[in-house]
């Protein structure tokens, strides 16, 4: 056998030395299938301590009778299968077709339910009149016994308004709380 | 007749459950009435509304009997817990529903409560009240095809008139 091993690295070539001279000197056996140092008698263990046999044939486990088997998936769902299950149309979220623009001010809306924006504006008028209300009244529980009216800047009360209680606020009235 | 009462069918019962208990049930109920009838407009989850809706113009029906009748006294005397409220209503929205044969509420839908729970939330009204109005009546623009057929209908009768 002739091995030409050339190779720059001073550490690479010394340690292929080493090698070569284990080899010959028979100290790596299995390399090239001969056999080692004829190997002399040697301390005997019991089998069955280092190789255990119990593994191969361990059958049906020992359940007691009275265990309840589970069901199981038996195979892994394919991604196909799984792209059927979760796109399905009943999974999917259903589109609104109730959405309509608002002819007040533009924002969308939903057609049986209020505006949004336009009713927050009369929430925030309604809670002005309200703190000028409890203000008239003073303190609590003291409702009125007549009908009460709201009156902006510059407004006077028409014959209509004749027994109610007037509320004053004060500011112009806006175009969308007509006065009847 | 009802030979057996099975648990957890609820067919055809209109009542819908609330609070801890039917007795706190009309105790929630009692007091969304006395806020409707001391505000005359008050938001809260459409299904309350809904259920107090009833109740509210049960109430007003008492309240137009007249304030000597001795029923419609204790009726508003358990539904109104504050009781200048009893003066309202009796003196203040009797009189403005003499008129009209039913239906003193209006309830509408407005966009779903902003907090974590999303529920649906309605504004329940008095009709008549001073507050400004939820909703503007919008009538129909002059070009729709029905209303210029009416419109020239109008202008050919006026011409044969005149």
């Amino acid at each position: 056998v002739l091995v030409l091993v050339r190779s720059p690295l001073p550490r690479l070539r010394v340690l292929l030395q080493r090698c070569w001279g284990r080899l010959e000197r028979g100290l790596w056996p299995g390399i090239f299938g001969g056999q080692g140092l004829p190997w002399g008698p040697a301390l005997a263990v019991q089998g069955p301590a280092l190789v255990p046999q119990g593994i191969s044939d361990a059958g049906a486990p020992n359940l007691p009778e009275s265990v309840v088997w589970m069901a199981a998936p038996k195979q892994r769902r394919t991604i196909e299968v799984n792209r059927c299950r979760r796109r399905n149309p009943n999974k999917l979220i259903e589109i609104k077709r109730n959405i309509d623009v608002c002819p007040e001010c533009g924002n969308l809306k939903q057609k049986h339910v209020l505006c949004g924006y336009c009713y927050a504006k009369v929430k925030e008028e309604t809670r002005l009149i309200r703190m000028e209300i409890y203000k008239k009244e003073g303190g609590p529980f003291n409702a009125p016994t007549v009908e009460t009216v709201v009156l902006y800047e510059g407004e006077k009360p028409t014959e209509k308004d004749e027994g109610k209680r007037i509320i004053e606020r004060a500011r112009k009235r806006p175009s969308w709380f007509v006065q009847n | 007749m009802r030979l057996s009462v099975a648990a957890a069918i609820s067919h055809g019962r209109v009542y819908r459950r609330f609070g801890l208990s039917p007795r706190s049930r009309l105790d929630l109920l009692r007091n969304l009435v006395t806020a409707l009838v001391r505000h005359e407009r008050i938001e809260t989850p459409w299904a309350r509304a809904d259920e107090m809706r009833g109740y509210a113009e049960r109430l007003i029906d008492y309240a137009k009997r007249g304030d000597k009748d001795e029923r419609a006294m204790r009726m508003a005397d358990f539904w109104l817990t504050e009781k200048d409220l009893i003066h309202k209503l009796f003196k203040v929205l009797a009189p403005r529903f003499q008129p009209h044969a039913g239906s003193y509420t209006r309830l509408l839908q407005i966009p779903n409560r902003d907090g974590l729970d999303r529920a649906k939330m309605a504004v329940i009204e008095l009709k008549g009240n001073p507050l400004p109005p939820l909703v503007r009546p919008r009538r129909d623009s002059d070009r729709t095809l029905l209303n210029q057929l009416l419109k020239g209908y109008r202008q050919d009768a006026q011409r044969a008139r005149g």
